[in-house]
Formats: C-alpha cells, structure tokens, sequence
C-alpha cells in the first residue's frame, strides 16, 4: 500500500542535544497514525520536519511522495496542520483569519468553514485575541481541516478540548479517514489516540520504541472483570477463576449467600466468558481494557520491548 | 480561493490601528510645529536667541537655518520629531514583521501553508515599505497645505525630494529591524537594530559637525547622507536616496535568504 509519510534514520540535533535520534516510520495512505510519548520525545519535533519548518540533521524524509523541503508550497497546500501550541493574537475575527489562511493554502469548497465552526461550536465572528484556550484550538482544527487535505497533522490536537468536542473530533478524523485522507496525530496520553487512531507509534526520547495497532494492543491488554453470583461458595469461585488462562489480582468477597469476585484478565476473554457460563451471575462487569497500562509497561521496560521486537 | 499577495495583503491591512496612530501622531506633530514658524523660527528675536547659543548646539539640533521657512521645516519637522517618530514605527513594524511574528510563534502556522519563506519576508517588506511611505505621503500633504498659511516658502520640489528621503531615512532604520528580526528570530535583536542605525545616524551627524577632526563620523551618518545639504532648502541629494534605498532593499534581500535557510520556530 502507498506510504502518505515515510521516514528512514530521521535525525535533529538542536546544537548538542538529539531531539531526534533515528526515527523510522510509515503511515499508510488513508490510516489514522498516533504517535505518543512524553514532553520533549520528539513528538513536535518529528511533525514540524514533515512541514519543513525545521530541518533534519539527517536521513530521510518522504511526505506523499515527496521530500518537504523540495515539495514547497504545493506539497503543503495538500497537507492540513495543527501546531502543537497555537498562537493567534491578531485583533481580527476567526472569520477574517481563517480566511487568510483559506488564501494560502488548497482550495476551500463554500460552507465548509462555517460547517466546521458549527459542528465544533465555534463563534467565528469574535476577536481571535479574546479567545479561550480551548475555542483556539478549534479555530485552529477549522484551518487544518477546511481544505479538506489529503494529509492531516494534528499535534496534540484534542488539548484544551471539552469532552463533547472532543468526541465531534473524533468523528471529524473518522469522516475524513472514510474520505481516504490520511491522518498523522500525538498526544502524550494514549488514551486520546486509542479512539480513533489504527496504530500507535511510542515515542521515547527521540527514538521510536515500539508501533503497535491498537487492536494488538487491545488483545494484549489487561481488562478488569467484576461480578457477583449465588450459590457457590468463595473457595468453590476463586477455585474456578484461578482455572482461567490470563486471570490474576483475585479478590473474592463473601456476603449472605452471595459472593463478589474481581479480577484481571490479559489477553483473550473467551476462555473467562465460558467458565463465567457456568455460574448463577446476578450483576456482571467487564471494563474496557486499559491501554494506557499496556503501554506503560514499554516505558517503563525498553528492554522487554527490544525482545518481543525480536521476537517477531 | 487565490488572492494576489495574501501575506502583503494581512500585513498590511491587519496593522491598520497602527498605521492610523502613527498618522495622528505625525499630523499632530506637523500642525502643532509648523503653524508656529511665523511668530518663532522667522522673528528677529527668535534669531538673536539662536545666536546666542553655543554654535556646538545649534548644530547638534540642526538649527543653525531655523531662521528661513525651509530651514526650520528641516530642522522641527524632517529632522527631529517627524524623524522621531517616523523611526520609531518603521522600527517598530519591521523588528515584528519576521522575528516579533516567530517569537509569538505564528510564523510556523503561516509557514505550513503554501507560501514560500522568501515569499513571506518579502511581502512583509512591502508591507513595510507601502506604510511607511504612506506616513511620508502625509507629511508631504501636510506641509504643502500649511506652506502657504504658515509663510514657509518651500519649493513644491525641495518638498517632494526631502519627502522621499524621510520615508528612506526610515525605512533604513525598519528594514535593519525586519532584518536583524528574521536573522535572529527574535523582535528584541530586531528593535535593537534598528534602533542603533536611528539613533547611532542621529548622533553621528550631531558629532561629525562640530569639527572637521570628526567630520569622518557624517560619512557613517545615513541621516547625515539624507538631510546633510539640507533637502527642504536645497532639494534632495538623490544619490543619497539610492543609497538608502539600496542598502534596504540588500537589508531584506539578506533576510529573505536567512530565513530560508534556517529552522523556524526552536
């Protein structure tokens, strides 16, 4: 499959410090590609080399095709980006900005702004200066996604963001992901990139670590399980869990005839469902699992990481 | 949607408080100072003080022609507080156009689109450049409709050619700002130039014209290239004109070639 951005030992030195130190990756035409990793990993660093804002000590890098520093002002009329921290100071309305934006970037179909403005909750006509942190951040979600590119870059694009407007984002990438564009988004928290984006990149210290999708992430990942059942008894509970592959943590509580058993459960849930189907349940939760642990556990191990890399 | 010049275009129409402030303040300027020559710079009294001053000062202030219309038009209006203030915004708007723009960090989104970084410091010269003659424009306007109430007796012509060298003497000063701005990415180092070549051409010129020990300074002295013969007087040195605008014009040549050569934004 075609490659939107492709990067080979990508490397930036800021003087001494390595803000980059050999990145390698791809993103696929028409994927939703989150890289994630603390502050100062590299996250904005990498995006602003796609954008030939800055420019790489060395390697490689192709962004549709093309190398940015050669591509120019057309390969960035295809492209929609959100810097990671916006400033807008300007005494002028976000109609007016967006609209000097609009003049120098791709052709713009008519409605599109005020249709984005509305659906995030924007008002257009106020003074950009006197905007919220957060109706920044839309404002600046307008302008990279009004010409509809073929590539978005989003760094750390649900920050200041409330929830509801975070889930109309969320939609705003599922849409244009249908329209085969191609979405390159970070975060520092995996949690806001697990909904919408197909792999994960973690990004540590200039380097990437690990990149994942996020279903392999899910199916490693650990899920709690709660429940509550009559007529066994906690030993008979705990017994019959513990038979389970990937069960761990019990904890089984005894109270008038009724037991409440929790527990973690790693990898597949059928074999849980099946030993579950056994028992008289009066009340049954299984959470979502939690990616953010799994990733975790490669921060904190890079060693257990470079292994299973090997593994493979 | 495609608009001729999209950057010129927000540089110069955005700032527009700016540019309409900086007008007040030159109009203001003009009318409190030129309405005055007849009961001040033309009395014999006024003449019989100037004298009485240590010629080192009548110099250093230019005032040593106060006594006729054009000579105290040159030495209030083109030489001290129209020089003033003419450097300060041209100084002001070049040290923000590159590096003050970068700094707020707006410069990265701007650059992400489809412009070119020449395309960017060019435009934003020009910007520079169309405000600054329009506040000379003013002036020009200004003085010639106070000429005649105020008894100045200056040739339309020396007019014109001491106009032109005010709006260069000052876009010297704005495009040393713009450059030193888009060289360093940061408005402060912008400012400080700009506000050196002002303020160093100034006090150059005061110096260089108290001996000729010193006479060397006024070669340094793009104020003293400007206004050295006296242009509301004499008519313009037009050499001098293509020096100032020369030297701008290399000004943002090198700062169009620094930014495209650098990272931005770090």
């Amino acid at each position: 499959m075609a490659q939107a951005i492709s990067t080979r030992s990508l490397t930036k030195k800021f003087g001494p410090r390595e803000a980059l130190q050999g990145v390698d990756f791809s993103v696929e035409v028409g994927s939703v590609f989150g890289v994630i990793g603390p502050n100062g990993a590299g996250k904005t660093t990498t995006m602003r080399c796609l954008l030939d804002i800055i420019r790489p000590t060395s390697g490689e890098v192709r962004v549709l095709g093309k190398d940015p520093r050669a591509g120019g002002p057309e390969l960035r009329r295809r492209i929609g980006y959100l810097p990671g921290e916006l400033f807008l100071e300007g005494r002028v309305t976000g109609r007016t900005l967006l609209a000097h934006y609009q003049a120098i970037s791709g052709p713009v179909a008519p409605g599109r702004i005020d249709g984005l403005a509305e659906r995030l909750g924007l008002d257009l006509d106020r003074h950009t200066r006197k905007l919220s942190k957060g109706n920044k951040q839309k404002l600046g979600l307008v302008q990279a996604f009004m010409h509809d590119p073929e590539l978005l870059v989003l760094d750390e694009p649900t920050s200041g963001l409330d929830p509801l407007v975070q889930q109309e984002f969320h939609a705003m990438v599922r849409e244009a992901q249908h329209n085969g564009q191609t979405i390159f988004l970070s975060s520092h928290v995996l949690s806001e990139v697990q909904q919408t984006a197909d792999t994960v990149a973690i990004l540590r210290d200039g380097r990437i670590i690990a990149v994942e999708s996020v279903s392999g992430l899910r199916k490693r990942a650990v899920r709690r399980v709660r429940f509550t059942a009559n007529g066994i008894t906690a030993h008979d509970a705990g017994a019959l869990l513990d038979g389970v592959p990937g069960v761990g943590h019990l904890e089984v509580l005894d109270s008038d005839g009724s037991i409440t058993l929790s527990a973690t459960v790693e990898g597949a849930i059928q074999p849980l469902v099946r030993a579950l189907g056994a028992l008289e349940l009066t009340d049954l939760v299984l959470e979502e699992p939690d990616l953010e642990e799994a990733v975790l556990k490669m921060y904190s191990s890079p060693a257990d990481t470079d292994q299973r890399e090997a593994a493979r | 949607m495609s608009t001729t010049l999209p950057l010129f275009r927000r540089a110069f129409f955005d700032s527009w408080r700016s540019t309409v402030a900086w007008a007040a303040g030159l109009a203001a300027a003009t009318f409190l100072y030129l309405p005055l020559y007849p009961s001040i710079g033309g009395s014999a009294q006024m003449q019989n003080m100037i004298d009485a001053l240590p010629a080192e000062m009548t110099k250093a202030l230019n005032y040593d022609q106060i006594a006729t219309g054009p000579g105290y038009t040159q030495a209030t209006l083109f030489g001290l507080i129209g020089f003033l203030l003419m450097t300060i915004a041209s100084v002001g708007w070049g040290a923000a156009a590159v590096g003050g723009d970068e700094e707020s960090g707006q410069l990265e989104l701007t650059l992400a689109h489809g412009v070119t970084r020449v395309q960017v410091v060019l435009e934003r010269a020009l910007s520079l450049f169309l405000r600054v003659v329009l506040l000379a424009v003013l002036v020009l306007v200004l003085v010639r409709l106070l000429n005649d109430p105020a008894q100045l007796a200056i040739r339309p012509e020396n007019l014109f050619g001491a106009a032109v060298l005010f709006a260069g003497l000052a876009l010297l000063s704005g495009t040393a700002a713009l450059c030193a701005g888009a060289v360093s990415g940061r408005r402060t180092y912008g400012l400080a130039a700009g506000a050196a070549v002002g303020v160093l051409g100034y006090v150059f010129n005061a110096v260089g014209r108290q001996s000729e020990d010193v006479e060397w300074l006024l070669n340094l002295s793009p104020y003293h290239w400007a206004y050295g013969n006296s242009p509301v007087a004499n008519g313009a040195d037009w050499a001098a004109a293509g020096w100032l605008s020369g030297i701008s014009a290399a000004l943002v040549a090198v700062a169009a070639f620094a930014v495209d050569r650098r990272d931005v934004g770090t």
